[in-house]
């Protein structure tokens, strides 16, 4: 394949619910490219509209009540107004999804083995038989013992870590080019949420796939990632290099959200670094930058303009800020 | 330094069932621990290792099913009645789960008020004055949300909602269970900070149970790392975290996410699953997981020894020996 | 303030979602007015410019609606709007006064059962069960007949001790979801008593629900009313009530169907209006619904 053209191409994408209090901007103006062979993370808290675009990228939205604008190309396919069947031809072969909670994704009454055996016969066109040594192959992957009779095992029977593994053997079954992993290891131990952004590093690098890593965890894209995208209230603050925007970012609230959880480096009684208030309410943003009423640094044009992405030193680092932080000097 | 002084709270054996003779599961297997006064004792784990649990069970909302616990030389475990909920006052809890930890149907004041009439220590003018000072000490405005209901509030301010309660009537021990783990990053600071300011200014004692690692050594003196129901490493949390001797406690600090690219990607992570503590291996609990293990450690337990300044380790071959 | 937090910043951001005043229509509104003119017009029955809902009138038997007899008569020449009245009295009576008996007993216990749970939940909800495995309307139908004189309050209690059951279901299952939140246990460790939870912390959570499920039992038991009535084992005539007088128009349909028309229009208004409010409050108070 060429590498030349990007995997996805997300240009200007919004999505606008409609909810009966008035339109409500979930995700608004947002633009990014994967290319092949990488993965890039995705970061914000609740409200910030990441899992919003982790779906809508997909063509993923709920039929009702919902208004999409912008572009999100697939290897070229436009996937934002495609019809179903559009979408379900790219759908698990060319672009998989795994969730935070596993159990969602599977279900409980069928034996996990049938789940990834339907998927390959149906998608693949793979004989019975030969569904099954597939399946098997793909648990052993994903690193569960004794695959052949986990095979026929239901996934209640299994604990949150192996039914993670399962989902992502389920989304591999299509040999998808393009895995987007929603919070994947939110809500699982820490070592096993190290396990499986282990495998999930190894899967990728082995089948050469692209990964979206959707997170709230600066800790779970900081060594993952090559490169990160910064979302508040729906909208991109800042994009670039994961080691850019640790070490120089632009943007207040980048630095909020690196400074303001615990360091295991830290001493102990560390005083956090703060920020006011709390994530904003999309039915209600500020008309300038939605940051402005929790940023130390908001002037008056912040409440009133909103600041567009502008680009900073690093290549392919954005942030959208009136009042940037300096870039530190001496940093290589 | 910490020996000079007495302890608040002195844990000896707690042990903790669930369930009938045949399923019988051991939550809590024997832990033994004290929290010195004025000192945070942070408790970590996994799920399913029994942190809550022993929290729980110190407050008495699980019933111990042996081992004593004393809290300022006053044996808890056999209280009853009266006397129990005596205790109530001397001992706070704050639970995970903001939202759910406060009635949706009751009134912000009444909230935070709830331990003052259950007491009857403050009525009329004098409730409403410490009941808006409380709040105030929160960072929650009480003349704008004092009687708004519980429900309208979000997570973070829940819990401001729900320190304020538990410092009402001036507790010398708080349990603090997963306080910040359902909170946003920038309001889980807040939080912390906060708890921080509280707990010198009404000279608290503080149990806090998470399992997030970065989390519990910015609040802890002390951190005592617990592994299938029992306390496999306890010591002052700078010297537990740079020279873990247990090799749990090495791996789980191994495979904490710090946020920081120039941190080694792929360290050596723990391989398998914590076993069923219905069914606990024999010997050192650890030893199906750990690649140190050895004969010994399948036929004896290890007991918690002490390998340094109040530096207390419950293995065979601790780290340190590796390291000579 | 020591408080590293400022007040502030709580007013810059839209800290707390403001109450959100939900209506509950005009349907709601209308229906509540209806059961009030009901219930005002069953109380004060007595002083209302009405005919004696006994007199017979040979002069004027089986009339039709006219402005003299609202309703038209019956076949004893009976004013059948004055029957309707006084006969409201008998449903609404035998509705709220069988309705009382079930909650008080039953509501109490449901909570107590919900929040003790144990050996007192396991006794309880076994006793219930087999209670609730009769058929209820047989044997209130067999209890009454043998209970006699029949009067309105061996009625009452005979219907109210076959909702017993009922109603502690319902409550024992609505406390049961509201006591394993965590404010409960949050109260428990403020040294809250076990009777201050039950009162404080769960009765707000429980009564939305009981309150809709009481307007909802009263209307059953009205139909209940009405079902014995046609079996001649209500009040004995010539007291009138909605339900006999449905029995009393049965042989007369043919002459006079007004005398079937108005008790059972009335009966269905009421009981409708009942059910609706019911329903509309228990989806008004339902708390998550209000969390967006």
């Amino acid at each position: 394949m060429s590498d030349s053209s990007p995997l996805l191409e997300v240009t200007d994408l919004c999505t606008t619910f409609t909810t009966p209090t008035g339109p409500v901007a979930a995700v608004s103006g947002v633009s990014f490219t994967l290319n092949h062979d990488e993965t890039l993370g995705i970061v914000g808290e609740s409200g910030s509209g990441k899992t919003v675009l982790s779906r809508t990228v997909m063509g993923l939205q709920p039929r009702r009540n919902v208004v999409v604008t912008g572009s999100s190309r697939l290897n070229g396919v436009e996937l934002v107004g495609a019809s179903e069947a559009e979408k379900r031809r790219v759908w698990g072969l060319e672009v998989a999804m795994i969730f935070q909670d596993p159990m969602t994704s599977l279900n409980p009454v069928m034996r996990i083995g049938k789940q990834i055996d339907e998927i390959l016969r149906v998608r693949r066109g793979l004989s019975r038989s030969a569904a099954r040594d597939r399946a098997i192959e793909l648990l052993e992957l994903v690193g569960i013992p004794s695959p052949t009779q986990r095979y026929r095992e239901y996934p209640g029977a299994l604990s949150g870590g192996m039914r993670q593994r399962v989902v992502i053997a389920a989304a591999l079954a299509g040999s998808p080019q393009l895995l987007m992993a929603d919070e994947p290891t939110t809500g699982l131990d820490v070592t096993i949420q190290a396990q499986i952004l282990n495998l999930l590093d190894d899967l990728r690098a082995r089948l050469r796939m692209s990964v979206v890593l959707v997170t709230h965890d600066l800790g779970v894209v900081a060594t993952r990632t090559s490169r990160l995208v910064v979302m508040y209230a729906g909208r991109v603050v800042e994009v670039g290099s994961t080691r850019d925007l640790f070490a120089r970012h632009r943007m207040p609230y980048t630095r909020a959200l690196l400074e303001g959880s615990p360091r295991l480096s830290n001493p102990a009684h560390t005083r956090l670094v703060t920020i006011p208030g709390r994530p904003p309410n999309l039915a209600q943003l500020p008309a300038g930058c939605s940051f402005a009423p929790r940023c130390a640094y908001a002037t008056a044009q912040c409440h009133v303009e909103r600041p567009e992405l502008q680009p900073a030193d690093g290549l392919g680092h954005y942030f959208a800020c009136w009042n940037p932080l300096p870039t530190p000097t001496g940093v290589s | 330094m910490s020996d000079s002084r007495q302890p608040l709270l002195k844990v000896r054996d707690l042990t903790v069932t669930f369930g009938p003779r045949r399923r019988r599961l051991s939550a809590v297997a024997g832990v033994s621990f004290e929290i010195y006064e004025g000192e945070t004792l942070g408790l970590v784990g996994e799920s399913g290792c029994g942190k809550s649990t022993t929290g729980r069970a110190l407050m008495r909302i699980v019933e111990p099913s042996g081992g004593s616990v004393e809290l300022d030389g006053v044996e808890v475990t056999s209280l009853k009645g009266a006397a129990l909920r005596r205790l109530r006052t001397r001992m706070q809890m704050i639970f995970q789960d903001p939202i759910s930890s406060l009635n949706p149907r009751r009134r912000v004041r009444d909230i935070v008020a709830e331990p003052l009439d259950c007491w009857q220590s403050a009525k009329g003018e004098d409730r409403r004055r410490v009941v808006d000072e409380l709040l105030h000490q929160v960072g929650i405005d009480p003349d704008l949300y004092g009687e708004r209901f519980a429900r309208q509030f979000s997570g973070g301010q829940c819990q401001r909602i729900s320190i304020a309660r538990s410092l009402a009537m001036k507790p010398k021990l708080l349990i603090c269970d997963e306080m910040v783990s359902a909170l946003d990053v920038s309001v889980q600071a807040q939080i912390l900070n906060l708890l921080e300011d509280l707990k010198a200014q009404y000279g608290l004692t503080l149990l806090f149970i998470a399992h997030d690692l970065a989390v519990v050594k910015n609040v802890s003196d002390r951190v005592a790392v617990m592994y299938l129901g029992k306390i496999c490493e306890i010591g002052p949390s700078d010297t537990l975290y740079e020279s873990p001797e247990h090799p749990y406690t090495s791996f789980l600090l191994g495979a904490a996410l710090e946020a920081d690219p120039d941190s080694p990607a792929h360290r050596e992570v723990l391989s398998g699953e914590p076993p069923s503590p219905l069914n606990p291996p024999s010997g050192c609990r650890f030893r199906t997981r750990c690649p140190l293990a050895q004969d010994r450690c399948t036929s004896e337990e290890p007991a918690l020894r002490e390998v340094g300044d109040g530096h207390r380790v419950a293995c065979h071959f601790p780290l340190s020996l590796e390291r000579r | 303030m020591s408080s590293a937090f400022a007040v502030s910043e709580l007013l810059e951001s839209p800290a707390a979602t403001p109450e959100r005043k939900r209506r509950l229509g005009l349907l709601f509104w209308i229906c509540v007015g209806w059961l009030s003119l009901n219930v005002l017009a069953a109380i004060f029955a007595n002083v209302l410019p009405l005919d004696n809902p006994l007199q017979q009138n040979y002069s004027a038997i089986n009339v039709g609606p006219s402005l003299h007899h609202l309703f038209g008569t019956d076949d004893l020449g009976r004013d059948i709007f004055s029957r309707v009245v006084f006969g409201s009295r008998v449903s609404i009576e035998v509705g709220l006064g069988a309705m009382a008996i079930g909650f008080g007993v039953g509501a109490p216990l449901g909570m107590l059962a919900a929040y003790r749970r144990g050996t007192l939940d396991t006794v309880l909800s076994l006793f219930m069960y087999v209670f609730l495995a009769f058929p209820a309307i047989i044997a209130t139908i067999a209890v009454l007949s043998f209970w006699t004189p029949r009067s309105l309050f061996k009625i009452v209690i005979v219907v109210g001790v076959a909702s017993v059951p009922l109603v502690f279901r319902v409550i024992r299952a609505s406390t049961m979801n509201v006591a394993t939140r965590e404010f409960v246990v949050a109260a428990k460790v403020q040294g809250a008593t076990d009777r201050r939870i039950l009162v404080k912390e769960l009765l707000p959570n429980v009564a939305p629900i009981g309150v809709s499920f009481l307007l909802i039992g009263v209307a059953t038991v009205i139909t209940l009313e009405g079902s014995l009535a046609f079996l001649g084992l209500s009040v004995s005539p010539p007291t009138p009530s909605w339900g006999n007088m449905i029995n009393e128009s049965r042989t007369i349909l043919q002459t006079n169907p007004w005398l079937a028309i108005f008790p059972s229009a009335a009966m269905c208004l009421f009981l409708l209006c009942l059910n609706f409010i019911g329903d509309r409050l228990r989806s008004h108070f339902d708390v998550s619904d209000v969390k967006l």
